[in-house]
């Protein structure tokens, strides 16, 4: 006997996403969950967003990795609230954990939340953490094939940031190739370059980020 | 690994459904997954068949419907492509935009009742 059922696959972790998007719109939080390969610089953006945000309080971070606190560490030095998820064999953060994770924390303040998904460009890309904004980074180191390679997570993103630009003297990187592969997945992506290390494009991708959080939120 | 988290999904569902129909087992799940999701068939089965070990799944067949990437070509009109692509497979041109091709669903069940 045949029953037809017709139902999304990963149902539940949706349902996770969707209770995540109202605590955060209740509360007048703006969430960035941020994806990329590992050692992209996803970290060290979330650093310059929390220099950016400096004096202002209210940012708030979830960081995501299989194993260890060492990015936690790393961000609760600049004394902000941050919550580790370790994932063990899991390859991204489940909208589940993060919605109890959020749930512990103190969110009273927090007008900004930073998530930093595991340093994956496949599984996170499958799996809406309620975020308002889908920021996905990409280092000039990587080469120039990976939104062909990975095209879901470019399909899904609201922004690409390529990353270490400063390097692009020394690497074959070809950044319009990799715009117009982003802009075949998705049309609307909004595209940034920039460099940590110079400090390249990185006011615009900031002014970038707080105009989205005033949109939302005022 | 990621088709882990989806065989344990596809199991919930189908046992869910099956105790609604006080089905005493299921044969075969037809699934439609969108080429985008990289979904590998042969790592998706294995890890079901793991997982559903003792249910009244245990030996279901999954039927997996590829749904191919859906693309606008501003040039031809193709519509249909095998792969992410930024050139049209038909008339090899650049405007090409990837509309869809991403579903990830249960359709059907067989059962036994």
């Amino acid at each position: 006997m045949r029953i037809e059922v017709e139902r999304a696959i990963l149902q539940s972790a949706d349902e996770a996403a969707a209770a995540i998007r109202e605590l955060l719109s209740g509360r007048k939080i703006f969430a960035l969950n941020l994806l990329s390969s590992p050692g992209s610089g996803k970290t060290t953006l979330i650093e310059a967003l929390l220099a950016r945000f400096d004096g202002k309080g209210g940012v708030a971070v979830v960081e995501g990795d299989i194993e260890t606190e060492i990015d936690a560490e790393r961000i609760r030095k600049h004394g902000v609230q941050v919550r580790q998820i370790n994932t063990h064999s899991a390859c991204h953060i489940q909208p589940t954990r993060l919605l109890s994770v959020l749930r512990e924390m103190d969110l009273s303040e927090t007008r900004l939340l930073l998530v930093e998904n595991v340093g994956n460009l496949v599984c996170p890309a499958e799996v809406s953490l309620g975020e308002d904004a889908r920021v996905v980074l990409l280092s000039v180191t990587e080469g120039d094939e990976k939104p062909l390679k990975y095209p879901l997570v470019f399909k899904t993103s609201d922004l690409l940031v390529i990353t270490k630009t400063d390097l692009l003297p020394y690497v074959t990187f070809d950044v319009e190739r990799v715009r117009r592969a982003a802009r075949a997945a998705n049309p609307a992506v909004q595209i940034f370059e920039v460099s940590a290390t110079t400090g390249a494009g990185m006011s615009l991708l900031l002014d970038r980020i707080e105009a989205l959080r005033a949109a939302k939120n005022g | 690994m990621h088709e882990l988290g989806v065989a344990s999904e596809i199991l919930d569902i189908a046992l869910s459904e099956a105790g609604r129909h006080a089905a005493k087992k299921v044969t075969s799940i037809r699934l439609r997954v969108g080429v985008l999701r990289a979904i590998e068939p042969e790592n998706l089965s294995f890890l079901f068949g793991h997982l559903a070990r003792g249910t009244p799944a245990e030996g279901a067949l999954l039927e997996i419907v590829e749904e191919p990437v859906r693309v606008e070509c501003e040039g031809c009109g193709a519509s249909e492509a095998r792969s992410f692509t930024i050139e049209c497979p038909r008339c090899k041109g650049p405007g090409v935009t990837v509309t869809g091709g991403d579903s990830l669903s249960i359709l059907s069940l067989e059962i036994d009742a």
